[in-house]
């Protein structure tokens, strides 16, 4: 029996229009129909066609992993200019694939062949050529180039050709035939190359043969949370990177009896989504950045009438409209205190695309059950990531439901829809509910909902707000946080969330094969703050790392707020995910440090 | 100053080692057809021996050219050479600019015109990935039909001999090359390939090679009196023949090989070459000269460096081209020889 473990990433790297990022999904997709578990992540211009540098990874494996590589395996440049200034991110010993005929000539010093490292392995492959040979047309050499790749390393090609297909099932079935055709002229070039490089492709993994693993993105596993959770409302305007969730949600929510409509703007959404969900239906909006700073004043308004609605936050870089097609973890800030006033809500931060299924689902249950609008953060490097997902057979997701009114209630007694409670939540009641009339509205209020502005009121409701959703952290269904590798004392500690989580975890990995004593926390929800599991995290830890996307380490600053404990910031503005080599130099640094300091004393 | 260095060999190679050396902020950029760094090629016949691994080849680790500051494009053939724009073209269409350029392409296999035909049935042993061929197709105790049998192939034989393959020399008049043998000292120089377990095929004409798809053994030479011989892999050993096809527009003189004076410099401006790709003058004779062997090409690569950075210095041999019948009845060849 073959043991080789699988563990490859290739990156094809080419200009917007150069079938790119179609190539990557054909990869991904014929890989993860193999068998073969897959990580992808794409890299796109703002731009349509014809400017700027597109890179689709795809990381293949066998075992479980838990982030793109920090050094690719395979580069296969499609435009050389593009390509040049990520030749470095080859391993030694790795394979760059480039075109050996370009059809135009080229200047002196800008062919990619001409700045591959000592260590790399090249393959020049005429790629126009071939593309017109086979289909009598240049505009499938990025066809051919996967092709070549498929056959270079043997790969199943039956997959690919099934992959092509569905790919292209909405065009002419000409188009299907011209690229199987462009594939297969490239399997057959790449089966008779001799290979220099020793990358080897074992058999998937048992587990991922399963006919319920699914490889999706992170934005579509929260549409088939929403789904599963049985979503009944959508509202939203269009926004990268979180367009993607609309779009899918427009095909399928219909099938489902639910209903979705694009609104005018990102206020109107939000408005539509808390009136929605003050009229007890399933209901939830998804934006980015700009489009969030817009819905924050109704989303203080949900918090204030304590309607339920669940907001999917996908993060680009900032501020304004920043990098749309980068990706940051910048807005930590607004999702855990936009707003004014004394605004708490429950935020969700997934760290893989399971977690934005399960966090997705979840959200409804929690909004219903808090009474309180649930933000779901998520970051383009998770919504665009593809992963290999085994979901369960049953949606673990509970029906829609919420603390009722008391039935033993007298009639003539006005209904108290804001009643002060021992755990905060109150009896609701939606339009339509007999004996359920209400006054719900922006201002402090009663317990009958009337305005009311008196101290000891606003102090009481205020209370309420607040102390009814220290539940959340026990709510059921959902890892609120989690600790991975060494346990008890460790040296490093490094605490994450969101989708740096994945790179984190791949560097403690690392570093403990160092012999560091490493352990990593993801923290899944950020609002309420699991304070308890995070300070024992923290009182084990000689020293914490936080990993984080953005400038001044608003995560940092949220854990050193609440707990008072200092930590050591990493913090990247690449527009890229957390290189993991880069965080290991910063956790051997951080032991190394400790051991100094020790021996010093 | 930028110095571009065509070929990838023992001669290409060490030229830039001595051009590092002897100027230190030259920009010095090695230009060869293959995939892989700078290997001993004379260390081939080892894949028989189990050394399969082509970075067990390598002269220099990855590292060396990063430590040296030299540029190493690979898979990368040159089309032509300009020497009035000083520019050499890639297949590839990107031109780049040389302020010198030494040509060390070496040569490639030479297979007689009336066997190019049945070219699909044979392989060579000229680089890595072709001996790997040659140890794939080759099963234990196999038969391997050597044509020709020039010195590099009948160094391959001893090694097959020893790891318990069989060898059929169809020989012919290239056997020894590039030594010369008297007709009369022919029969005892078979007769000493014999006596090394080769069994020796002699003065009969190839009428043609054939492939036999799917069985074995793979391969058969059938003579032109019907005679078949029948092996699992035909290679031929004819010697070398100069690789310049790519010079043959840059105006410099070529006659076999490109003709370059004791200096190793051609008749083109800022042109050098050295290596089995050129043919030199030799006062003492009177005539161009092909020198042979790895010490011979190395020594030119030195010489052809030392005199692009302002030396003036002949090329001298540095091995007897004689090959040698021993006491014991061995035969021994200089060319054998490396370091």
């Amino acid at each position: 029996m073959n043991s080789v473990q699988t563990d490859v990433q290739i990156a094809v790297c080419g200009s917007a229009g150069d079938g790119t990022i179609a190539v990557g999904d054909i990869l991904k997709r014929a890989m993860a129909r193999a068998g073969y578990r897959v990580i992808a992540f794409d890299e796109y211009p703002a731009e349509i066609r014809g400017f700027g540098k597109c890179i689709a990874r795809t990381r293949i494996t066998t075992g479980q992993v838990y982030s793109m590589k920090p050094k690719t395996d395979v580069l296969v440049a499609l435009n050389d200019g593009h390509a040049i200034p990520h030749v470095s991110e080859v391993r030694d010993f790795g394979a760059v694939i480039y075109d050996s005929a370009p059809i135009a000539a080229v200047q002196e010093g800008w062919h990619v062949s001409g700045h591959l490292r000592p260590g790399h392995l090249p393959y020049g492959l005429p790629m126009r050529e071939i593309s017109e040979q086979s289909t009598s047309a240049n505009r499938s050499r990025n066809i051919v180039a996967l092709g070549f790749v498929a056959g270079l390393y043997r790969l199943p090609r039956q997959a690919f050709i099934e992959a092509i297909t569905e790919k292209f099932r909405t065009k002419a079935e000409e188009v299907t035939k011209t690229n199987v055709a462009a594939f297969n002229a490239g399997y057959e070039r790449g089966g008779e190359t001799y290979r220099f490089d020793k990358l080897e492709f074992g058999p998937p993994a048992r587990r991922a043969r399963s006919s319920l693993s699914t490889m999706m993105t992170g934005n579509h596993a929260i549409v088939r949370g929403c789904l599963e959770a049985g979503i009944e409302t959508f509202f939203g305007y269009p926004i990268t990177p979180a367009t993607s969730i609309m779009e899918r949600l427009a095909v399928e929510m219909p099938k489902h009896g639910a209903r979705l409509l694009q609104t005018e703007d990102e206020i109107a959404a939000i408005s539509a989504t808390i009136g929605a969900g003050f009229a007890g239906a399933r209901s939830a909006t998804a934006t980015s950045g700009p489009g969030f700073a817009l819905m924050t004043e109704m989303m203080g308004l949900g918090v204030m009438a304590e309607v339920p609605a669940v907001i999917f936050v996908s993060q680009r870089g900032g501020p304004s409209t920043g990098m749309p097609t980068k990706t940051e973890q910048s807005d930590l800030n607004i999702a855990v205190f936009g707003g004014h006033g004394d605004a708490k809500r429950i935020v969700l931060a997934p760290t893989n695309v399971e977690g934005c299924w399960r966090c997705a689902g979840r959200a409804f249950e929690m909004a219903e059950a808090y009474q309180v609008p649930v933000v779901v953060l998520v970051d383009l490097y998770l919504s665009n990531r593809y992963e290999t997902v085994v979901f369960p057979d049953t949606p673990p997701f509970l029906p829609k439901s919420w603390k009722p009114m008391h039935r033993d209630r007298q009639a003539d007694l006005p209904y108290r829809r804001f009643e002060l409670t021992t755990d905060g939540v109150s009896p609701r009641a939606v339009p339509g509910d007999v004996g359920g009339v209400h006054t719900a509205t922006g201002l402090e209020h009663n317990e009958f909902g009337r305005p009311n502005d008196l101290s000891d009121m606003h102090l009481q409701m205020t209370e309420k707000r607040h102390g009814k959703l220290n539940a959340a952290l026990k709510h059921p269904g959902i890892t609120v946080c989690k600790r991975f590798g060494d346990t008890g004392k460790v040296d490093v500690g490094v605490l994450t969330w969101g989708s740096t989580f994945g790179e984190a975890l791949e560097a403690t990995i690392l570093a403990r094969e160092d012999g560091i004593r490493c352990a990593a926390m993801k923290v899944v929800m950020l609002s309420p703050l699991p304070v308890r599991p995070i300070l024992r995290f923290l009182n084990d830890c000689k020293v914490v790392v936080v990993p984080e996307l953005n400038y001044e380490g608003q995560f940092a600053n949220l854990i050193s707020g609440a707990l008072g404990r200092p930590v050591k910031r990493f913090n990247r503005v690449t527009g890229k995910p957390i290189d993991v080599i880069q965080l290991l130099q910063a956790i051997r640094g951080a032991a190394g440090k400790r051991k100094w300091r020790k021996s010093a004393a | 100053m930028q110095r571009i260095i065509i070929g990838n060999g023992i001669a290409g190679s060490h030229a830039a080692a001595v051009l590092r050396r002897r100027d230190p902020d030259c920009q010095i950029t090695i230009v060869s057809a293959g995939a892989l760094l700078f290997y001993n090629r004379y260390d081939l016949p080892d894949v028989f021996r189990g050394r399969g691994d082509w970075v067990d080849y390598l002269v220099y680790p990855p590292s060396y050219y990063d430590e040296q500051n030299i540029k190493l494009r690979r898979k990368t053939l040159v089309k032509d050479v300009d020497p009035n724009k000083r520019t050499i073209c890639l297949s590839h269409r990107e031109a780049l600019s040389y302020d010198q350029l030494l040509v060390a392409t070496g040569g490639t296999g030479y297979i007689p015109e009336r066997l190019l035909e049945y070219s699909d049935s044979m392989i060579s042993f000229n680089n890595y990935r072709l001996a790997m061929m040659v140890r794939k197709a080759l099963p234990d105790g196999g038969v391997v039909i050597m044509l020709g049998g020039d010195v590099l192939g009948l160094d391959l034989a001893r090694t097959l001999i020893e790891t318990g393959h069989s060898v059929v020399l169809v020989a012919g008049d290239r056997t020894f090359w590039p030594h010369e043998i008297d007709a009369d000292d022919r029969p005892r120089y078979l007769e000493a390939l014999r006596r090394m377990g080769l069994e020796v095929v002699d003065g009969r004409r190839i009428d043609r090679v054939e492939s036999s798809h799917g069985k074995r053994p793979a391969r058969q030479v059938i003579f032109e009196d019907g005679e078949v011989l029948k092996g699992d892999v035909v290679m031929p050993f004819y010697g070398l023949t100069p690789s310049v096809d790519f010079m043959s527009s840059a105006g410099i003189d070529i006659e076999r090989g490109i003709l370059v004076n004791p200096q190793l410099k051609t008749t083109g401006d800022d042109i050098w070459a050295a290596g089995d790709v050129c043919q030199i003058w030799s006062p003492q004779q009177n005539a161009y000269h092909f020198y042979y062997g790895w010490k011979n090409v190395k020594m030119m690569g030195e010489v052809a460096a030392r005199n692009m950075t302002g030396d003036e210095v002949p090329f001298s041999a540095t091995v007897d081209e004689q090959i040698q019948l021993q006491e014991d009845g061995t035969i021994y060849s200089p060319f054998w020889e490396y370091d």
